[in-house]
């Protein structure tokens, strides 16, 4: 009798708020998430369906599941619901030392604090460690993290400590690079090089042979822009079909002519399949490129924060802003979504993330799509006025609700305190 | 030249932008058209905000924008001092079995406070008086956020496990030296965690308050039969010292009909603050909207922010104040309560307000108006109709986030440079 009396406040609670029944120990799907509209680009998927998940596993992506089938509902109407965002570009190697800058330094950012409330489930730190301390990051960061932390390995063997130590040559071994690398395929998926001054090729170079070695891509921040390295050469010629680019945006990239013209070699890199990431970062952004740059049709092939301490609260805040900024720029949602996830999957060689196959770890983020009068800055704290802005509402990780802004994928109190 | 020209271009902005004068006179910075809220000042209404030197110059009705470098249109949008979170953990550091003392459950504060509109954390008991001087170099000499701190009653800090339990780590003469070492840092004392039935963490950490003049915060720690909670509201604590966990579900609050019981509002009467502290474990809907209705209020809305609370049912200090918003508090009274009080609170009364001469702390905030959900720590959910939204926050008069680009220039009108 008192069981059943539970089981009726259950369902009227079910009925009333569209979640969580606390009764039910036995159910097939731990969460369905309800009635959001679905991007799942992987699978061309673009419409309304509900997303049920089982030990930490996508478990059926279909229409009309019922909900007697979860144990714990969100209500997603109205929402949209995605994979859980890959972000390419960040700095997550945090730690206490002095003049130790993004590598064990107070420059990089412990992920979890800045990665779910965006919709992030995997972050790709860039270069933070390289092979000579990235077992310190492995245990001081990637193994205490819930989100998916995984990196770039910094051709320095130092890693990105700053100063002096990013621009020495002579500890920049494409070899012991791509021996680390191999050491952890789970972990390490490519090669960084980055804030280099010099006139020479070789870091750049070097971060290439170690890529061969490993057969892993390359990230290049070009550092100094110096005529003895054109960027055109870097992106024509140096780096292979599916290395990448990162700070598409940065005011020193030769973008436009003297009339305001994109230069022609931009498309001719991208179509060899150089890939170029936003990486906008506290000083790699600026709408004066961007903005004339995608009315010219040339877009980012994937989005991410470079997030650190000098961006987290200037311009690019999350991830979560600047794929709204690309909204408001003009990009679809569906390809703000897909170069948030599947694409930038592909480009780390991880295919089994950035979408909702069946079998695929449920991470999964739910997101609303605010319309208004926005603004969105850039590095020089010039504004561009937008109308769409997205929120994440919810995101999930293997399975688990790990951010859940209104609490959809809660019950309301005094239905809970009556059970 | 450039920027003369800079400047002309943007005088043709229009309204809804920021404009700029003669940069050679005037106040650096004119918040203006919003409505400000200083509760010590007793302002509730539409003015401006005038900045000059990273200290407030001047709040008052129509500042000419003529005045201003740089002026920020902060109308429909709620201008408060910046937020005083009387309760943070930001002693942040890699050791993993450090807790929050030099641990990975504490916060770098600054990706945590600005976007919500807190300029200054109190870190609570975060470190002790052994390792106070780490947690100085470490975390508040490194911060835009300004840091005080409630030095732990252990020495040793707030480490977990046993560490917090080692009565004989709990020294009241050392700890108040350490407070008397900074004064104005180290605000006040901090006991938490202790499961034991004495009264020792307590009575030692009150000890070291009264040696150093500075209120004692409690977290209760266990709740037990031999340490009764009415006792250490009633008669353990000072008036001026602070509870902290108000509305925990360990705190015997509501009698059996319902009612909220007699001997908290005779504590508070002695003068025993409640600090909400709500962290990933100490905040119950059913405990707080009840509570909340019959008057039993928080005297300070303390976050208790940390790796557990910072993307659970707390979130941040917007979000805990929207809560109270939608309980039924006044918007004038969650910023009393996140401002000017808690800084009386820790005898910090240069902060929490916008008098002519403060330092230029301010936060402001939009109102939204929605379908709304709040989670308490238990992950249930409270429906609510506003949410609290920081569109600026100036720390020192510097912008330190800016949500829209409020204090942004028009990216085009910049390209005509």
């Amino acid at each position: 009798m008192k069981i059943l009396a539970r089981a009726l406040v259950g369902l009227m609670g079910l009925v009333v708020a569209g979640a969580v029944p606390a009764f039910s120990q036995d159910r097939e799907y731990d969460l369905l998430i309800r009635g959001g509209h679905v991007i799942d680009p992987k699978n061309g998927i673009d419409s309304v369906m509900d997303v049920a998940i089982a030990g930490g596993r996508i478990a059926a992506v279909a229409v009309g599941i019922a909900p007697e089938r979860a144990t714990q509902v969100a209500d997603a109407r109205g929402l949209y619901v995605v994979p859980g965002l890959l972000d390419i570009h960040a700095h997550v190697f945090y730690g206490t030392e002095s003049d130790a800058a993004y590598s064990n330094g107070t420059s990089a950012i412990p992920p979890d604090g800045f990665t779910f409330r965006s919709g992030v489930t995997t972050v790709v730190d860039v270069g933070g460690a390289g092979w000579r301390n990235f077992s310190q990051f492995k245990t001081q960061v990637i193994d205490h993290s819930r989100t998916r932390v995984l990196a770039f390995l910094n051709i320095v063997g130092s890693g990105m400590k700053g100063g002096p130590v990013e621009q020495n040559l002579a500890d920049m071994d494409g070899r012991l690079t791509a021996a680390t690398a191999r050491q952890f395929p789970a972990l390490i998926v490519g090669v960084k090089t980055a804030h280099y001054s010099g006139p020479e090729w070789d870091p750049v170079d070097r971060a290439v042979e170690a890529g061969r070695l490993a057969n892993i891509p390359v990230m290049v921040d070009f550092g100094r822009f110096v005529e003895e390295r054109p960027f055109e050469e870097l992106v024509t010629s140096r780096l292979r079909p599916g290395d990448i680019y990162t700070h598409t945006f940065l005011g020193r990239v030769p973008m436009l002519d003297a009339k305001g013209k994109l230069r022609s070699y931009l498309a001719a890199a991208q179509k060899r399949g150089v890939i170029f990431d936003v990486g906008h970062g506290g000083g790699s952004f600026l709408f004066q490129q961007a903005v004339p740059a995608t009315r010219q049709g040339f877009w980012p092939d994937t989005i991410s924060t470079d997030i650190h301490t000098g961006s987290m609260n200037g311009g690019m805040k999350d991830m979560a802003n600047v794929m709204s900024k690309m909204l408001n720029l003009g990009m679809p949602l569906r390809e703000v979504i897909k170069k948030s996830t599947w694409a930038p999957a592909q480009v780390i060689k991880r295919p089994e993330l950035g979408h909702l196959d069946v079998g695929a770890a449920a991470d999964v983020a739910v997101f609303r799509l605010r319309e208004g009068a926005f603004g969105f800055l850039d590095v020089s704290n010039a504004r561009f006025s937008g109308t769409r802005k997205l929120e994440c509402e919810l995101t999930v990780r293997d399975g688990r609700v790990v951010w859940d802004l209104n609490g959809i994928a809660s019950v309301d109190w005094e239905q809970a305190d009556k059970r | 030249m450039r920027w003369s020209l800079l400047i002309a271009a943007m005088l043709n902005l229009g309204a809804g932008g920021l404009r700029s004068t003669d940069a050679q006179s005037g106040y650096e910075l004119l918040l203006k058209g919003g409505h400000v809220i200083d509760p010590r000042n007793g302002i509730d209404s539409v003015m401006d905000v005038a900045i000059t030197g990273g200290k407030v110059a001047r709040v008052a009705r129509d500042i000419p924008a003529a005045d201003a470098r740089q002026v920020v249109d902060a109308r429909g949008l709620y201008v408060t001092p910046g937020a005083l979170d009387l309760h943070g953990h930001v002693f942040y550091g890699t050791d993993p079995d450090a807790y929050l003392s030099d641990g990975i459950s504490s916060v770098p504060p600054d990706g945590f406070t600005f976007r919500a509109g807190v300029t200054t954390v109190v870190d609570a008991g975060g470190a002790g008086w052994r390792n106070f001087h780490q947690f100085k170099r470490q975390v508040i000499d490194r911060s835009a956020t300004r840091i005080l701190s409630f030095l732990n009653i252990v020495g040793h800090g707030m480490k977990g496990g046993a560490a917090e339990q080692d009565l004989r780590d709990m020294d009241a003469r050392l700890t108040a030296e350490r407070v008397r070492e900074f004064p104005g840092v180290i605000v006040g004392i901090k006991t938490a965690h202790y499961r034991g039935p004495e009264w020792t963490a307590v009575d030692r950490a009150v000890a070291a308050g009264r040696l150093a003049s500075v209120p004692v915060m409690v977290d209760f720690g266990t709740f037990g039969p031999d340490r009764p909670f009415e006792e250490l509201v009633l008669e353990r604590l000072r008036p001026g010292d602070i509870y902290t966990h108000q509305y925990r579900a360990d705190v015997p609050m509501l009698d059996a009909n319902g009612k909220v019981r007699a001997y908290l509002f005779e504590a508070r009467k002695r003068g025993v603050l409640f600090d909400v502290g709500h962290g990933s474990g100490s905040f119950s809907f059913s405990q707080a909207v009840p509570a909340v209705a019959q008057g039993f209020v928080p005297d300070s809305l303390g976050t208790d922010l940390h790796t557990s609370s910072m993307t659970g049912g707390m979130k941040d200090m917007s979000n805990v104040m929207s809560k109270f918003l939608n309980m039924g508090m006044s918007m004038q009274e969650v910023v009393l309560r996140s401002t000017w009080k808690p800084a009386g609170i820790i005898d910090r009364t240069d902060l929490g307000h916008l008098s002519p001469g403060a330092v230029a702390d301010v936060a402001v905030f939009r109102l939204v108006e929605g379908n709304f959900g709040f989670l308490d720590a238990r992950l249930r959910r409270m429906t609510g109709s506003r949410r609290l939204e920081c569109e600026l926050t100036l720390r020192e008069g510097r912008v330190v986030w800016d949500l829209n680009g409020l204090a942004g220039r028009a990216w085009d009108a910049a390209a005509e440079k």
